[in-house]
Formats: structure tokens, sequence, C-alpha cells
């Protein structure tokens, strides 16, 4: 039995009749990781005692006979922008090289009433601010499918670890597509909930009305059976919502019908810059639809055409705000020791985030501070404020027609290392096709279709506000249908 | 939409962020074409348009302010404070600010 492409679901069933332990589950995906990360480079962290340690109660457990929850005695690798009591977490940057988690995130709390077994810290673009992992300070993840191309990003390391079988499934965050794009890239699942289904408190933050945390994983099963554990309203987090709002319980229970699915395809989203090959795998599904009973139509989000340039300005001023924090006298990275003589504070702040912060991550807070500044912060941020607004119009229209909205997660397949770090521009249009799902709030996911040359494919399946449950549903009707 | 160097020695000042000379002709270039990029919004009509702060319909939530039941941990308080750079006692240690 290969204990590394085990869904959720599979290594549950299997603990469940003792046909496993937990222990020899966790064991098989270090020895994976041992074998295969040292190319890969999925981690920054890992916590084999710990994880094996965590295994071993749970197994105890089910030897008493107890009953055991879904995700335990499971290994899950969670992306290092989210914060595990008393573990390293560093968001890939210099400036949290050596930072303690002094608290759990709450999505890290719910997973270990779970049981959860974390097996390590995933890496990514520095802050989450890129789409390749290569603005890691600490080096780029390769993608498992092929080691020469980048996994996607910002969740890279997540993502390539599922893909590796490196662990069952992971956490990522997605602020304009960076749980959609490598799970894309690496061809696995990537869902990002309704904005405020997750609680984001212990989330390091990039972009708060954007930022979104959510599951990686094998199958749409296994990503609805991660989101029915961390979702829910939180004291901690204002902007999460209770989950009275929507009967969040029934994915399992009541599964949706073809026939009853309208299934909206926007003309924006299939224009130049879509390679050929993807747009072709894309629309053999939507065909496929068609001809099994769904109800296609075509779309139009006309707003689509200024969405990343919206989604720039506002994750750049949030972003530049957020970073603020970092200022070498709390915590992180600082050089107030560094010299004898003493530094004036200025100097402590110019020094300590000059070099604590990565290029990418000062390249975006030295425009979101232009962007906010006086004189065009109105010219800038309150306009693209006012543009979110119509696109946000675009999806509440587009969504008294449709169920789900259809469209491909990126222009292209994973892309070779160094192909757009030149021209962050170019890198930027990797998102184009995710970024409006987060202007929205909406929820969306990326599942696995036919993949070109050897190279993974994503289809994007977009939602309404809170009705994650039926946009799941229908991702796993084209998932079983292009299979 | 061309910066120049001196722009962005006083965005980096306003940021900041220390750069090097070498770094400040890179980002002058690196930022322009993005801001370039962005300037694309000036041909939206926005006219009556409310802004917006997020896409999903949030309403201002209050909770108690009770710091007691987030700080009691003893052990948390301890990683705080022990994260500071320049910790002396309880408190965070910072260079003087008056010259």
């Amino acid at each position: 039995m290969n204990l590394n492409a085990l869904t959720i679901k599979e290594a549950h069933e299997l603990l469940k009749k003792k046909e496993i332990t937990s222990v020899e589950l966790v064991k098989a995906h270090f020895n994976e990781i041992k074998r295969r990360d040292k190319d890969i480079r999925a981690f920054l962290s890992l916590n084999e005692e710990g994880a094996l340690e965590a295994a071993k109660k749970v197994d105890e457990r089910i030897s008493r006979g107890e009953p055991i929850e879904m995700l335990a005695g499971i290994p899950a690798a969670i992306k290092d922008n989210i914060l595990i009591r008393g573990v390293k977490v560093t968001a890939a940057s210099k400036i949290l090289e050596n930072y303690i988690a002094p608290y759990d995130a709450t999505v890290i709390k719910k997973l270990k009433e779970e049981e959860a077994i974390f097996i390590g810290k995933t890496n990514m673009d520095e802050f989450a601010m890129g789409s390749s992992t290569e603005n890691s300070a600490f080096g780029p993840t390769r993608n498992p499918v092929d080691l020469e191309r980048v996994p996607g990003g910002s969740s890279g390391g997540s993502a390539a670890a599922v893909k590796a079988g490196f662990s069952v499934y992971a956490l990522g965050s997605d602020t304009g597509g960076s749980i959609r794009q490598p799970a894309g890239f690496c061809g696995v699942v990537g869902f990002k909930p309704t904005y405020g289904a997750v609680s984001r408190h212990g989330l390091i933050a990039m972009a708060s009305s954007l930022d979104q945390i959510g599951p990686i994983a094998r199958n749409v099963d296994d990503a609805a059976a991660v989101f029915e554990i961390i979702r829910g309203v939180d004291e901690l987090d204002s902007t999460s919502v209770s989950p009275a709002t929507a009967g969040w319980r029934d994915y399992w229970n009541s599964p949706l019908d073809i026939e009853e699915i309208k299934i909206g395809v926007p003309r924006e989203y299939f224009i130049h810059g879509l390679n050929p090959e993807v747009e072709k795998n894309i629309k053999s599904v939507i065909s496929k639809l068609e001809k099994e009973g769904a109800k296609i139509e075509e779309i139009s989000l006309p707003y689509s055409e200024w969405a990343l340039a919206t989604y720039y300005i506002i994750m750049l001023a949030e972003a530049s705000a957020n970073l603020a924090r970092f200022d070498g006298i709390k915590y992180g990275y600082s050089t107030m020791n560094k010299k004898e003589k003493l530094q004036s504070l200025l100097n402590v702040y110019l020094q300590s985030r000059g070099k604590g912060f990565g290029t990418e991550a000062r390249q975006r807070i030295m425009l979101g501070t232009y962007i906010l500044s006086a004189g065009y912060y109105d010219a800038y941020y309150t306009r693209a404020q006012r543009v979110r607004k119509l696109i946000k119009q675009d999806f509440d229209h587009a969504f008294k027609e449709v169920d789900v909205i259809l469209t491909p997660t990126s222009p292209t397949t994973a892309f070779k290392f160094g192909e757009k770090t030149q021209d962050p521009l170019s890198m930027y249009l990797a998102d184009i096709y995710t970024v409006s799902v987060n202007l929205a709030g909406v929820p969306g996911i990326s599942i696995p279709i036919k993949e070109v040359d050897g190279l993974p494919v994503g289809l994007q399946l977009i939602g309404k506000n809170f009705d994650d449950v039926k946009l799941l549903k229908i991702a796993k009707i084209i998932e079983t249908l292009s299979k | 939409m061309a910066l120049t160097k001196k722009e962005v020695e006083k965005i980096a000042e306003l940021a900041r962020l220390e750069l090097d000379e070498k770094e400040k002709e890179k980002f002058a270039e690196d930022l322009s074409s993005i801001l370039g990029y962005i300037q694309k919004l000036s041909e939206v009509n926005i006219e009556k348009v409310e802004p917006i702060t997020g896409g999903t319909s949030l309403e201002s939530v209050m909770r108690k302010d009770n710091e007691t039941k987030r700080i009691s941990d003893s052990q948390m308080r301890e990683q705080i404070l022990n994260a500071s750079p320049n910790r002396q006692d309880d408190y965070f240690k910072v260079p003087s600010i008056f010259e």
C-alpha cells in the first residue's frame, strides 16, 4: 500500500480499521521527505519529534477503541505564515528568521482539537508576496512534477508538499490566488473560502481585506473535510462570519445533480494571453458538462480588465500598512545591538527594515507608501476602492443568473525558474484570473484537469459569497467528470 | 510615469527603508513600470460609485475589552517579551528619542 498517496478519507478509514497506525503514516511521510525534499524543498522547518509524539497519542486512543475525529492522526503541512505556538514562524523572511510564535492561530487551535498531525512549515514567497516561491528568503521550492519549474506561489511549498506525498493535505493562504495558482501548477486541489468564512487570527497579514486561509488537498472531498473543521466565526477576527448564514454542513449529505447546475463562462477570461492548449482543455470540460446536462451560459464580467490594477493598488496599500509593524524594536531582525555606539531610533528603523526585508517586500512597501501618501491617496487608493465596487457588482449580477463561474486558474502551466523574475509586471500577470475573486470576497477553487505536455492545468470555479458548500459540490461533479 | 532617484529616496525615507545606491536605480525603474500599469484605472468612469473596503458587507462588531482573558497566560507573556531584541525586565528597551 502506498501511504503517501492516500486521501484524508482513505487514511481515516485505514486508521479506524487498524490496518495502519498513525505512527506508520507519519513515518512514511518523513521517509518520503528525507528521500526527496532536498530536491523539492517544500519545507522551511520540520516537526518530526512532535509529529510522532502526537501520532502515538492518536494510536493509543484507537487501540482503546475510542472514536477518532476525521483529521486525527493524519499528517498536515502548514504554510509558514500561520502561527503554531512554540514553533518558528518566518513568513519566509529574514526579518522573522528566528521568531517563535507565542500563540496558536485559530485554524491551528481547531486542527489541534481534531488531533491533526503537523509535519512541518512550508516554504512560500516572502510575506506571501509572489507567484512562484522565488521570493522566499530561504530559496525557492521546486515543482514535484518538473523540478525545473516553479510550484507557483505564494503557497508553493504547501502545494508541492501535497503533490510530492510529504503530507496528506496542507494549509495555505490566498490574497490574490496564492492557494489556487500553486494548486493549479502542481496538480492538486486548492480552495479559497469566502472572505470571513475562516478566521485569519494568527495568519501573518499581507493585505487584510483580501487574505484568506484555505486548504490544499488531493481531492475536493478532502478540501471540504478540512474546510468543515477550520471555518467559523471567531471573536479574535472581527471580519469572520457566523456559520449560521448558510447550511455549511450539508456537503456530505445532499450532493447536487449535474442537471441542476448552471455554469457561467465569462468571455473576458478567454482572450489574448491564455495559452491555447490550456484553453482547449478547459473548453473540453465545458462541452463535457453541457453534454451531461449542465446548463452553460456565456456571461460577461465587464470590469475584469481593470481587476489586476485594482488588486495591486489595494494590496500594496494594505501590505505597506501591515508591514509597518516590523520595526526592529518589538520582535524580529534588528540592528539595534549591532554597533557599540548607541544608535538613533530612526536608524534602527531604516536599517532593520532595509536589511530584514527582501527585494519584493521592500518594493511593495515603497509602492504602498507612495500610493497612500498625501496628494496621491484619492487618485490611487480611493479610486481603486470604487472600481472594486464595480468589480463586485459584476459578480453580483452574474450570480443572479448562474450558480458558479468557470475559468482557467492561470493563463499558462508552471513556468521555469527565472522566467519572470526580471520583470515584476510579468509575474503579476500570472494572477490575472485569480485576483478578482479576492476583491469580491467570493470563494474560489482550483481543480486539476487534463495536463498539457505533462504539466498540470487548473480549472477555477468561483461561487457566490457564503455559498462555499454549493461551490464544493459543483467542484466535485467536475472533478468526477474530468477523471 | 517615471520616478526619479530623488523621489525613490523620499519614498524610501517615508517607508523607513534604507537602500543602497544600486537599489535606488533598480527601484526607480521597477516602481515606475508598476505605477505605469496601475495608471490604467484612470480609464474607468467612477462617477457616483461608492468606494468599498471589502467584498463581504461587513458591519463593525464589538467585544468586551477584557485583556486579562488574553494575556493571563504567563508563558505567552514571557515569549512575547523574549522576542524583543533588547529586553530589560518587563520593558522593551529603545534608543533615546531626544537628541
